[in-house]
């Protein structure tokens, strides 16, 4: 599931930024320089490969419904997941730029639930830890399903999390919560199945292909385990802290949130994940000086500034076309007066 | 028409845009990257209840779609994948947040309704603003662009890379799931006997590729680098493009 | 001047007991000509061109080309002096505009973008491609991918080109174009192609290869009229002479 710009806040865009940018460097830096340009063309022709398979429908039996491919899983397990994250991030780029699907700037949150999860915890973690020793038929479906479903549930759980801290949704974090995380067991089964299938095929075909050599495991290969779960715990306490540090920033924020709250529905459950996602609202907003602060308030918001602020699009609208005619007429002179473009 | 071959045009027709001759297209695309950004970014940074001002900010999409001749019909398109998600998350809020903010007639508008309305709009916003610096700026122009604020060397050829074979994979996909429709013309997708060999035959054959272009690559001499054109400099009305707009959006947002 | 020079050329596939003889002491040299490169599915012509490229690594016998011998040291310099055009140009042509991927070659040799830009400029005229420049590669026909292809060697400036299969999926009239193109160019070229009357109306020399060995070497017109000779190792004539006699 793409984030869209809407839904995400500067500050939840700029930390998410930094934080995939950060795992970026690291993943370059992973890839030895003399693989890498052996590997550019690969991750190129892969991911575009990625890109036009996500676009089949495979049909679910039983149902009429249909499923796509695990981009990242399978990336990782046939380019590693340092080259596969690389490559996943072309693609989400490609995807936001040029078919509007995530944006460019939730691209840095796209990137780590979708990218991030899938190639690092996926195919990193899973598929490394389980077909590592021994590929077989066996292991490379359940490397499969366990890594597309635990990189989703991650993944949902971050859109989730990234939503409600950009505060734009009333929706309560456990409401919220409860709906995605169902849906994406489900997805993630079937984007499980769908990539066991492929994999297995590929497994059966060209063994050499699958990037399961345990003597690459410790170099340039995977993490350990170990290490793995120290990034993950750092990159928690870094995002936490980044919002934590917003939160305490403005004592203000409190009150006029704990009010915002009480007027909601459900309060005890999204309490707590709401204050801290109004105070860094009211802190994210530009220039805090000029007042924004107050308008995040409702009461900045009246119909007749609504309606202002259309007039001023009519306004501008109008005055383009004019300019627009203007210039047109102005073009057909000149061209019959003489021969200038 | 079928999805991929819908996303195979959906592709010509930007870059057919991309490479017309208008002022817009002729702008440097490093300004049109940092302004795209920065009325994203201001975009977003609106409140939840701050739909008069956020509507203000429509007054650049329509000064450049507009004054560049740009049509909307594509874009219209490409808004319905962004809102479902977008509407699927903010369609709550009238629900939650009841709070009365000013009546019309009967009609009483809450605060859910106006923050509801705030996300779409900054919804449409965005992914305007997006589409319009890609169908003004090619993929080259816009990787070069990259390449100046900083994004390494590596990233963008495999960028470059990605969208140079997207096409090529898209119309391999279009062919295979053609001759597999034409024998299977039940089936709404792909049935689950074939997924592993017809997609995995189709890896093979792309892995097969990209060894291939490897060896193109090797043939000509790359040796790891590649050699992104140096573009021509940026020209005064680049730097009016870029100074102009940020104070005008920085304006409106303070406004 | 010799361009190329083969000297008692084997190769294999595979190690041991499942060796698989591709090719078998090649002898062969030419000039600045045309040579067609002929033989059924499978008899080495594609493992002969990567080794004359550099692409798989020799396993006996020697390779010569432009005098220089064939070993990892040359590489980079025999590589500028023969270029391979690929029979799938969507592999060969893999930036995102024509003039981007013609100056690929040029730019790796260290030109500078002045000198890059004269070569790119002078190959793309060369295959009268010099008004699609700027033109995206996938929005090219297939006709026009070869030409391209064929313009990102001749930018390189080799001495002698290599072309696999050219007239694959060309209609009449892109072929018709390709065989004049290809005329006109005063280069030393080896063309593989299982279409022999392109390779009549392109080569004044044929090669026939047969089971990894080389079984006629002669004129054009000799060769490709000896219908005995072509069917003894898995061709027929020319489909224009079917319809003369």
């Amino acid at each position: 599931m793409h984030m869209a710009d809407a839904l995400v806040s500067p500050a939840v865009a700029g930390t998410m930024y930094a934080v995939s940018a950060g795992t970026a460097v690291y993943a370059v830096k992973k890839i030895k320089p003399e693989d890498l340009d052996k590997k550019v063309p690969m991750m190129g022709v892969m991911g575009a490969f990625v890109f036009a398979a996500q676009m089949i429908n495979f049909t679910i039996p039983g149902t009429g419904s249909s499923g796509h491919l695990c981009g990242g899983m399978l990336l990782s397990a046939i380019l590693g997941p340092h080259a596969g994250f690389l490559t996943m991030i072309a693609i989400l780029a490609i995807q936001s730029l040029m078919f509007a699907d995530g944006g460019l700037l939730a691209l840095g949150c796209n990137v780590w639930n979708m990218a991030f999860y899938g190639c690092f915890v996926g195919g990193g973690l899973i598929w490394r830890g389980m077909t590592g020793k021994k590929l077989t038929k066996g292991r490379i479906t359940a490397a499969s399903i366990i890594g597309c479903m635990l990189s989703l549930q991650l993944g949902a759980f971050s859109v989730t999390v990234e939503t409600l801290i950009s505060g734009i949704t009333e929706l309560p974090f456990s409401v919220f919560l409860s709906v995605m995380q169902p849906i994406h067991l489900a997805i993630g089964l079937v984007e499980g199945l769908i990539t066991a299938a492929v994999l297995v095929f590929v497994g059966e075909a060209r063994p050499e292909t699958l990037s399961t050599d345990p003597s690459t495991l410790g170099k340039d290969g995977c993490m350990s385990r170990r290490k793995m779960v120290g990034a993950l715990a750092a990159s928690a306490l870094l995002i936490g802290g980044v919002v934590s540090l917003f939160a305490s920033g403005n004592p203000d924020g409190l009150e006029w949130s704990m009010e915002k709250v009480a007027g909601t529905a459900e309060l005890s459950a999204s309490g707590m994940l709401h204050q801290m996602a109004e105070k860094l609202q009211g802190i994210t907003a530009l220039l805090p000086d000029y007042g924004f602060q107050t308008l995040e308030s409702a009461v900045g918001t009246s119909f007749s500034g609504i309606v202002g602020g259309m007039i001023v699009l009519a306004v501008c609208l109008f005055l383009c076309l004019a300019i627009k005619r203007l210039k047109h007429t102005g073009a057909d002179k000149g061209n019959t007066g003489n021969e200038q473009n | 028409m079928s999805r991929i071959s819908e996303a195979i045009s959906d592709l010509h027709k930007m870059d057919m845009e991309a490479e017309k001759n208008g002022w817009l297209q002729g702008i440097h695309p490093l300004p049109k990257l940092l302004v795209t950004i920065l009325f994203i970014l201001l975009t977003v940074s609106f409140g939840k209840y701050d739909l008069s001002g956020l509507l203000k900010m429509g007054v650049y999409l329509i000064i450049t779609y507009v004054l560049g001749d740009i049509s909307i019909k594509q874009l219209l398109k490409r808004m319905k994948l962004v809102l479902a998600f977008v509407c699927l998350v903010g369609i709550w809020n009238p629900f939650f947040d009841r709070e009365i903010l000013f009546s019309l007639g009967n009609l009483s508008v809450t605060g859910g309704m106006i923050s509801m309305v705030t996300l779409m709009v900054k919804g449409v916003y965005a992914v305007s603003a997006s589409y319009l610096l890609m169908v003004t700026t090619s993929m080259e122009d816009l990787c070069y662009a990259l390449r100046k604020i900083g994004v390494p060397k590596t990233f963008v050829t495999i960028l470059m890379l990605v969208y140079r074979y997207i096409i090529v994979l898209l119309k391999e996909i279009e062919r295979m799931m053609d001759g597999y429709m034409l024998r299977a013309p039940k089936e709404k997708g792909l049935h689950y006997k074939v997924w592993g060999t017809m997609i995995g035959q189709l890896l093979l054959r792309s892995m097969d590729r990209a060894q291939t272009v490897y060896d193109s690559m090797m043939l000509r001499g790359y040796n790891g680098e590649f050699h992104l054109r140096c573009k021509r400099a940026a020209r005064r009305l680049d730097y009016l493009y870029t100074v102009g707009w940020s104070a005008a959006l920085l304006i409106v947002r303070i406004w | 001047m010799k361009r190329l020079e083969i000297e008692n050329l084997s190769f294999h596939y595979g190690q041991g007991g499942f060796q698989n003889q591709v090719l078998k002491n090649i002898n062969f040299s030419m000039g600045d000509e045309s040579v067609g490169l002929i033989g059924a599915n499978g008899v080495g012509k594609s493992t002969l061109l990567k080794l004359l490229t550099g692409l798989l690594d020799i396993q006996e016998g020697s390779v010569r080309i432009a005098s220089l011998e064939m070993n990892k040291g040359n590489l980079k310099k025999i590589r500028g002096e023969i270029g391979y055009v690929f029979q799938d140009s969507d592999s060969q042509l893999f930036m995102s505009t024509v003039y981007e991927d013609v100056a690929f070659g040029p730019r790796n040799y260290g030109k500078s973008e002045e000198e890059t830009k004269r070569l790119v400029q002078k190959a793309l005229e060369q295959v009268h491609m010099e008004g699609k420049s700027k033109r995206q590669i996938y929005r090219l026909s297939g006709g026009e991918k070869k030409l391209a292809s064929i313009a990102t060697v001749l930018a390189m400036e080799a001495g002698i080109m290599l072309l696999d299969e050219p007239s694959v999926a060309l209609d009449p009239r892109n072929r018709r174009n390709l065989i004049q193109v290809l005329n006109e160019l005063p280069k030393a070229k080896i063309i593989a192609s299982h279409d022999l009357d392109f390779v009549y109306d392109t080569c004044q020399r044929v090669v026939l290869l047969s089971d990894g060995e080389i079984a006629a070497d002669g004129e054009t017109e000799k060769v490709l009229t000896n219908q005995k000779l072509l069917e003894a190792h898995g061709l027929e004539l020319p489909l224009s002479f079917w319809r003369r006699n």
